[in-house]
């Protein structure tokens, strides 16, 4: 849908200011051509694309097979991060096929943009991010899990130290992570409110650091920590409620205080 | 450095965002304190378990072909 959206603003770009393109590529000379060649994926700008480079060996023509080069190759070895991370954030296998793809069909069209021997996943996780904002924005109004109280603790180590009996030698702690599905940390990371969620999957599954989150979502390095912070806390939470619903960590129940 | 201290450092500890300063303090006090030392277990198990229950998803084979085809300029 932004594909389409945009394709037809290139084409009417193209359109209206043909005479002035055409002048500017001829004083910038060949390498703007390149660029607007595959930067537009609207038919004209590509036609055009095409006349001017005639003279050179043509780098891309449209509907002629190759092999990927250098910068497509490493951007597809990153396919399946940007698809888990689409899926966790669209929550919705097709959805984040789509979201995927056009993140692709962007890295293609703007790749002149990027600067060699850069950080390229950190790039297309950028393209991801904008895209996901753009597309599903209006999608967000979904009601959200707001309650963001008590995310200053460690809620989950706290409870299950709680728990813990040196007598009997039990260790709640090794034993609620242990018995966790993925399902379930799958359906916590789903409830949590889409900010903290992406700085989560960004660094817990991604391993970007700090940096590189603040880089991808525009956001300051401080804004990245409390995200990500309060997103694990609000994670612990949400399995600490699981853990308790299946009875892990409540081994043998504590001895009545009174006897009276 | 109190357990305070070391605990507000836990994410930062884990993620290898802290100065190599910081680094030695918590160290010493991790080396001394075996509460703290546990919860620093814990949580960095605990962001493995985050990890491992979702980095092991790959695209759809269907997705990939679109994308490959794509890259190819078909």
């Amino acid at each position: 849908m932004v594909a389409a959206v945009a394709r037809r603003r290139g084409r009417a770009d193209a359109g209206s200011s043909e005479g002035a393109g055409e002048r500017a590529l001829r004083v910038r000379g060949p390498r703007r051509a390149e660029a607007s060649g595959i930067r537009d994926g609207g038919a004209v700008v590509r036609k055009r694309g095409i006349a001017i480079a005639e003279d050179k060996k043509p780098e891309r023509l449209p509907g002629e097979g190759r092999e990927p080069d250098a910068f497509e190759k490493e951007a597809l070895s990153y396919l399946d991060a940007l698809y888990r991370t689409a899926l966790r954030m669209t929550k919705d296998p097709d959805e984040a096929s789509d979201l995927v793809q056009e993140t692709y069909i962007r890295a293609l069209r703007f790749r002149h943009q990027f600067q060699p021997g850069t950080n390229l996943k950190a790039w297309l996780f950028r393209i991801l991010t904008n895209t996901f904002i753009n597309m599903y924005r209006r999608k967000a109004s979904r009601p959200q899990f707001t309650d963001v109280e008590g995310l200053d603790e460690y809620v989950l180590y706290n409870k299950m130290a709680e728990l813990r009996s040196p007598a009997s030698g039990s260790d709640p702690e090794r034993e609620v992570l242990d018995n966790l599905m993925d399902t379930e940390v799958k359906q916590a990371l789903d409830d949590l409110p889409e900010h903290f969620r992406t700085a989560v999957l960004l660094a817990d599954i991604e391993g970007f650091s700090y940096k590189e989150i603040a880089d991808i979502l525009h956001i300051p390095i401080g804004t990245v920590m409390s995200r990500l912070h309060r997103g694990r806390r609000f994670l612990q939470r949400r399995l600490y409620d699981y853990a308790k619903e299946r009875g892990i960590g409540h081994g043998p129940r504590p001895a009545p205080q009174t006897a009276s | 450095m109190d357990c305070d201290d070391c605990l507000e450092r836990l994410y930062q500890y884990l993620d290898k965002e802290l100065t190599e300063g910081d680094v030695t303090v918590v160290k010493q006090h991790l080396d001394d304190c075996i509460g703290c030392s546990d919860h620093f277990v814990f949580e960095a198990r605990f962001i493995k378990k985050v990890h491992d229950a979702c980095a092991g998803d790959r695209a759809p084979f269907e997705l990939r072909e679109r994308i490959v085809l794509r890259l190819r300029g078909e």
